[in-house]
């Protein structure tokens, strides 16, 4: 049976679709409506683009008045309501403004003067949220959906796949996997889980016949001052780099949730993280700042 | 691999009944029809060994030869909908076993029906199935008719998945109402018109036990009512209720190595005839290639005799049989088939022999002269669409 | 009848969790109930017309004259 590749960049990154299949038409039927869908959430979600819906909703903020939202923004500041909730305040779709104190590129740690004025602007408990509108009540407050979009456009592209009955396929969103169905002969896809230093590397070896693989990673960006590392995640309490582990994947049935659970284990200390990785009960992968690797799919 | 714990941490549990609120995701985790249409032809032949002169007194004789025609077709109706159509024609033409008699010394032999009997079967079956998110269920029709039978039946089956689609539950019922009324001229029958009324229920469960294996049980009860004689034997003069009880038991386990997959099933059978059963399936499924799986297959059968069953009968007691299929006897048979892949279509060819003897049977009891032997062949084209 | 329940309760929960992207396997053709609907309806109708045992694998279709 012969397998197709598809090969595109979205969401900031690499993406590809395998799809085993006799059926040619099918096929490009199938992997149009992905790529499709995955360009429809990149443009309606994204931070970098002023015609996003995100861009309209976060000119809205402090104007005083709510936005109309539809219902699939709906869903989704709903899930991220839920992650705010089940993570404590440590996901928060509102913490991204704290980047504008951060520039790792200088190799200088910003005035404290500056975090403080930012801080204010977190807060995902001060949002108006209702199920048709939302309203971000500060001038200056923003919502970066960063954190969900890719992980949710993955899920939304698998789901493509099925509709089109591609039973043998499997879409990758720069690193975030959903597989739909095994390979043909019924063999579950051979997943390589990338070495956070060195990509060529794969850390572990796992198989996949449905479900999501999502990994997280502190690695991508940071600077070094004085010896010590600073990463461009952001406790959004602080506004300061965590020091945690300094990469997580993650397996489960929805991407979205594999991508959201390894997220919220970077924002936790190192040994917090990885007991709470190990309770949830999910096949779980770390690697910590001394790329040491951790968890269940390690020992494979 | 690590096992979730059947109890989630409440975070997993929130996050994702959180996420099926998401458009698109509910429908990720429904059971979905399949998308696909397949129409299938087989074309089978059914050959009898002939009866020898030890074993029937106008000397060696033919029995049954058959043809068959199936034809299935399954299409897609809708999104959550799919429409099944089975028809099947069968020509029959042969001898069978009229009745045991007992030759000068002392042992049976079967005399046969004297010209050949000809007759032709229809069977139509229609299925609707509706899927909905955890299951699917399905009503049925099906006919069947012969010059001298015709039967009516319908059904009702519905499957049910445990929320982690680990366990399905499987429940069916269905009746049929079946009109008996023999070819009058070769031999006397006996009864000119009956009919016979069938009650089915079943319960099953099915369950994943690992990545590579699943297995199943069920359980089902048959209530027959009204001619369960046959009517073209002339010692036969059957109860006119029988109740029956079926345990059955199923594996399927894929070996990654060996790229095959082993079939397993057993069956238990108990009635208020006196008959116990028992059989069991063995098949295995090798992928050779990518075009080309072959599958071997072997079965055992046991069955001890009805308490009205003789060779000799007593036309005294309230009921009375000969019948070659009411005796004790095992049975072994096996065969081979092929299955060739070519994009959307699929070649079979299939050849399978079976043989049975009293001697097989777990159960002691006389041996009828009448045991069967027979030779299939089957070739077969299916087609998706 | 319910030492049979019990052995089929403990069976249930004896069995491990095998999660939705670990059944590619019981995906496969090979792996289902029923491969070849014809060839078994076929195999069923022969067995029936042969034995006085019969059923097993799930629903019933109609009846014949052949038994």
């Amino acid at each position: 049976m012969p397998r197709y590749q598809h090969r595109f960049t979205a969401m900031g990154g690499p993406c590809q679709i395998q799809i085993d299949s006799h059926s040619e038409d099918q096929i490009l039927a199938a992997a149009q409506a992905a790529e499709a869908e995955v360009r429809r959430l990149d443009a309606k979600y994204s931070n970098y683009r002023s015609d996003s819906f995100t861009q309209q909703i976060n000119d809205s903020a402090g104007r005083g008045h709510a936005i109309d939202i539809d219902e699939e923004t709906s869903a989704l500041l709903n899930y991220a309501d839920t992650l705010w909730q089940q993570s404590e305040g440590l996901f928060d779709l509102t913490a991204g403004v704290l980047n504008q104190a951060w520039d790792f590129k200088s190799n200088a740690l910003p005035q404290n003067k500056v975090l403080d004025e930012l801080l204010p602007l977190v807060g995902w408990h001060q949002l108006k949220l209702t199920d048709t509108s939302l309203e971000l009540p500060s001038v200056g407050m923003y919502l970066d959906f960063g954190g969900l979009v890719k992980e949710y456009a993955s899920d939304r592209a698998a789901q493509r796949l099925i509709e089109h009955g591609c039973s043998h396929s499997l879409v990758e969103l720069a690193g975030d996997i959903c597989v739909c169905g095994p390979q043909e002969d019924g063999i579950e896809w051979p997943i390589g889980i990338r070495h956070p230093t060195s990509p060529s590397q794969a850390l572990a070896d796992i198989q996949l016949a449905a479900g999501a693989l999502a990994s997280s990673g502190d690695y991508e960006r940071g600077m070094t001052i004085d010896g010590k590392r600073y990463g461009h995640i952001l406790h959004p309490k602080t506004g300061w780099p965590v020091e945690g582990l300094a990469s997580v994947s993650i397996v489960a049935e929805q991407c979205l949730v594999a991508g959201s659970l390894a997220t919220v284990a970077l924002l936790k200390p190192e040994q917090e993280a990885m007991d709470w990785l190990q309770s949830l009960g999910m096949p779980w992968l770390a690697v910590n700042q001394n790329l040491q690797v951790f968890g269940s799919l390690s020992d494979q | 691999m690590s096992r979730s714990r059947p109890d989630k941490h409440p975070t997993l549990l929130a996050l994702t009944s959180s996420a099926m609120m998401l458009p698109g995701y509910q429908q990720a985790q429904a059971e979905s029809p399949p998308t696909d249409g397949t129409v299938g032809l087989r074309l089978s032949s059914y050959q009898e060994d002939d009866i020898t002169a030890s074993k029937a007194f106008n000397g060696p004789s033919e029995r049954y030869d058959i043809d068959i025609a199936q034809f299935h077709l399954l299409a897609p109706v809708g999104d959550d909908w799919t429409l099944a159509l089975d028809v099947s024609y069968e020509d029959m033409s042969g001898a069978s076993p009229w009745f045991v008699g007992m030759d000068a010394d002392g042992s049976a032999k079967v005399v046969m029906s004297g010209a050949s009997i000809e007759d032709q079967r229809t069977a139509i079956s229609v299925t609707t199935r509706y899927y909905y998110d955890r299951g699917n269920v399905a009503f049925n029709y099906a006919r069947s008719d012969e010059n001298d039978y015709k039967s009516d039946a319908i059904g009702l089956d519905a499957s049910f998945n445990s929320k982690d689609n680990l366990t399905t539950w499987s429940a069916a019922i269905s009746g049929s109402k079946d009109d008996i009324e023999p070819t009058q001229g070769q031999t006397p029958t006996n009864t000119l018109k009956d009919e016979k009324d069938i009650r089915f229920a079943w319960v099953g469960v099915t369950r994943i036990v690992s990545r590579r294996a699943i297995l199943r049980f069920g359980l089902s009860y048959t209530y027959r009512e009204g001619f369960l004689t046959d009517p073209y034997k002339l010692n036969d003069r059957r109860p006119d209720q029988r109740k029956e009880w079926v345990l059955s038991a199923g594996w399927r386990q894929h070996f990654v190595g060996a790229n095959g997959s082993l079939h397993a099933d057993y069956r238990y059978f108990d009635d208020d005839w006196g008959i116990k059963s028992h059989a069991i399936d063995l098949a295995w499924h090798q992928t050779v290639n990518q075009h080309l799986r072959v599958v071997p297959f072997v079965r055992y059968y046991s069955q001890s005799q009805a308490d009205f069953f003789a060779n000799f009968v007593d036309f005294s007691a309230d009921y009375y049989a000969d019948d070659y299929r009411l005796s004790a006897f095992g049975a072994w048979s096996g065969g081979l088939r092929g299955i060739v892949s070519l994009d959307d279509w699929q070649v079979t060819l299939s050849g399978e022999r079976y043989v049975s003897k009293a001697s097989w049977s777990l159960d002691e009891g006389e041996e009828s002269p009448g045991l069967v032997k027979y030779w299939r062949y089957t070739v077969g084209f299916d087609y998706r669409f | 009848m319910r030492p049979l329940l019990i052995a089929l309760c403990l069976f249930l929960s004896a069995c491990e969790s095998v999660q939705p992207w670990e059944r590619g396997s019981l995906a496969r053709e090979d792996m289902q109930w029923d491969t070849d609907r014809m060839d078994s309806a076929l195999r069923k109708q022969t067995q029936y017309s042969k034995e006085a045992a019969t059923g097993g694998g799930g629903a019933a279709g109609g009846g014949c004259g052949c038994n």
